[in-house]
């Protein structure tokens, strides 16, 4: 016990706190881009990340995993701001903090897997899309100065990183970039112009909504999504952070983790959010390994907005889209092209359709349950294509029988084969066969049956131990037909 | 002679050409390690299109097979490393180790414009590696 606190929070303290500093000037911009694309004051994102962070540092399952307020969440949750106001979200909020904690006391953890490639694949694309159509009414038809402070922006955040790392560029950018708007002034807007930043802590408080079935049909669908998307995001990265530091980690103790981050978040003014690939790669990439890194984060943010709230409601939008252009560039998976090349037909299928569905509904969660769905379909599809070859030499037929024997793929095979045989030796051959269930013995009783009663000697050959088992325990067919 | 030699190998054409040069000079007793570096935005993409079936190491290794199947056709004793990290510094670094005679490595091939945005793994091996530095083109 002791052995892991020490391991988790004190090896290496000097590269987990300089990390954590680093990934904590990261994500303000970040947080205060996420809030605006919510639709919500930036102090909502920005509480939302520094308590997540904190929270999870202490209760992840991931050490060095950074968790804050994210654009998968803020996306989804626009509508719900649009129409019914901020209060709704934290109490959103707290209801998908207490969907997650219940998931992962289930350890859905494991339900992961069942979430296919190509669905993932679809997911951080149209998770990247969405980001950037996000940004096109903060850069397009709003002044010849937007456009330059855009163009800039993506200048800095490109190429200052191939010369100069260790600060990260996007702060470059805002620091660069707002001291010349003061100095010279442009026709642009600033932060300040779509909220306001307190300059304090987080208070307790409870959402200001009624607490009523009705308030509860309002906020359900969307809570149920946010923990949805919150949980693929989250163990997608605690994923990826295992592999880039040679690791392995607990995912249910991160779901429920999860879930008490963002009750907690609710509770203090925040909205939910998740973990982040990009901020967790910086992270990793920083040195980090431990959960001071996080928490460091998490601190070193709160206290420079405390310090900084009123320069930061000056810096102009422009230099925040530039940096979420950046970020939808990151997040994109551009090894999908090239997927599309190699990949079955149905696998590119389900990932297009992934991101179809997330565009058309602007919901990251209704696009992943319909890609599991399609590709689960696909999956039954493929594997209920049963092939039977039939040969024949004078007196005897041979039957070749290929493929998964069950419910679903019964009908392919006795359609397959010709019962209208007489007086003749019958061979079905299961060495490339399996037999799953009662469908299946009993479509091979039928199928015997049939054949004996037109007088012919059936035999079956090579069925594999489970095929026997299953045979033995619920089949009609005599000791002498097994082979 | 050079009994530990150390082969930065990403998969590619050119570092396939790289081991195959090392057969030129290989003697019997040396050890070649095939050090492949995964970059931080790699296991991003390893992990999203990472098979179900197989682990991440299995298909890193697959990424290498060519340049194992040759070392084992052509009698060369060799084991693999896999290192997180930017390559650059990584590969520099575990040169530097101690544990190696000699560095053998292939070039991108990139253009000038691509060497000054991405940078030269080879250029910089070859300026920081304390031990003798190949660079196959």
């Amino acid at each position: 016990m002791i052995e892991t606190f020490k391991k988790e929070w004190l090896t290496d303290p000097k590269t987990n706190i300089l990390a954590g500093i680093v990934v904590a000037l990261a994500l303000i911009p970040e947080a205060i881009a996420f809030s605006i694309i919510a639709g919500v004051d930036p102090m909502v994102g920005l509480y939302a990340s520094f308590i997540i962070a904190v929270s999870i540092s202490i209760l992840g399952g991931r050490p060095a995993m950074i968790s804050a307020a994210t654009g998968a969440i803020a996306l989804l949750v626009t509508p719900l701001v649009r129409e019914y106001g901020v209060e709704y979200l934290l109490a959103a909020t707290l209801l998908m903090g207490l969907i997650q904690l219940i998931l992962g006391i289930l350890k859905v953890g494991k339900l992961m897997k069942f979430i296919p490639k190509s669905v993932m694949l679809g997911f951080v694309n149209a998770l990247a899309i969405m980001i950037f159509m996000s940004q096109i009414e903060h850069i397009f038809g709003i002044s010849i100065s937007t456009y330059l402070y855009v163009g800039v922006t993506l200048l800095i955040v490109y190429v200052v990183p191939r010369f100069f790392k260790a600060v990260p560029a996007p702060l470059i950018a805002i620091v660069v970039l707002t001291a010349i708007y003061l100095y010279m002034g442009a026709d642009v807007r600033t932060v300040g112009d779509l909220g306001a930043i307190e300059r304090s802590l987080p208070n307790f408080i409870i959402p200001d909504v009624p607490y009523t079935l009705e308030t509860l049909r309002i906020i359900l669908p969307f809570s149920i999504s946010m923990a949805i998307v919150g949980l693929v995001e989250s163990l997608l990265t605690a994923k990826i952070v295992d592999d880039a530091t040679d690791s392995y980690s607990s995912k249910n103790r991160e779901s429920r983790g999860q879930g008490v981050s963002n009750v907690i978040a609710g509770f203090f003014g925040g909205m939910g959010g998740c973990a982040m690939i990009g901020q967790s790669i910086i992270n990793v990439r920083s040195g980090a390994t431990t959960r001071l890194s996080t928490f460091t984060a998490g601190m070193v943010l709160i206290f420079l907005i405390i310090v900084l709230g009123d320069l930061v409601v000056q810096v102009p939008m422009p230099i925040l889209a530039g940096i979420m252009v950046m970020v939808s560039i990151g997040t994109f998976d551009w090894g999908s092209f090239k997927y599309m090349t190699k990949a079955p037909r149905t696998d590119v299928v389900v990932m297009v359709v992934t991101v179809s569905i997330v565009l058309m509904t602007h919901n990251l969660a209704i696009g992943v349950v319909a890609g599991v769905i399609l590709s689960a379909l696909f999956f039954a599809t493929k594997i209920s294509n049963v092939e039977v070859d039939r040969t024949e030499s004078g007196n005897e037929v041979k039957y070749r029988i290929d493929g998964q024997i069950f419910f679903a793929s019964v009908d392919t095979m006795m359609n397959q084969i010709d019962l209208d045989d007489e007086d003749r030796m019958i061979e079905l051959d299961f060495t490339n066969a399996h037999i799953w269930d009662d469908s299946g013995v009993d479509a091979i009783d039928t199928m015997i049956t049939k054949m004996r009663r037109k007088n012919n000697q059936v035999y079956i050959r090579n069925l594999n131990k489970d095929s026997r088992k299953i045979i033995n325990e619920l089949s009609m067919i005599n000791k002498e037909e097994l082979v | 002679m050079y009994n530990s030699i150390l082969l930065a190998a990403d998969g590619s054409e050119n570092s396939f050409r790289a081991a195959q040069e090392i057969r030129k000079f290989y003697n019997k007793g040396a050890k070649v390690t095939i050090l492949n570096v995964i970059g931080y935005s790699d296991s991003k993409s390893d992990v999203l299109h990472g098979s179900n079936s197989k682990s991440l190491e299995r298909e890193r290794l697959e990424k290498i097979s060519d340049i194992t199947d040759f070392f084992e056709e052509s009698g060369i004793t060799y084991e693999t490393a896999f290192e997180h990290g930017e390559p650059k510094e990584t590969v520099v670094r575990v040169a530097n180790s101690g544990e190696y005679d000699v560095v053998v490595l292939g070039t991108r091939g990139l253009n000038s414009l691509q060497e000054m945005v991405l940078g030269s793994v080879s250029h910089k091996v070859a300026k920081r590696a304390n031990i003798p530095v190949m660079i196959v083109k």
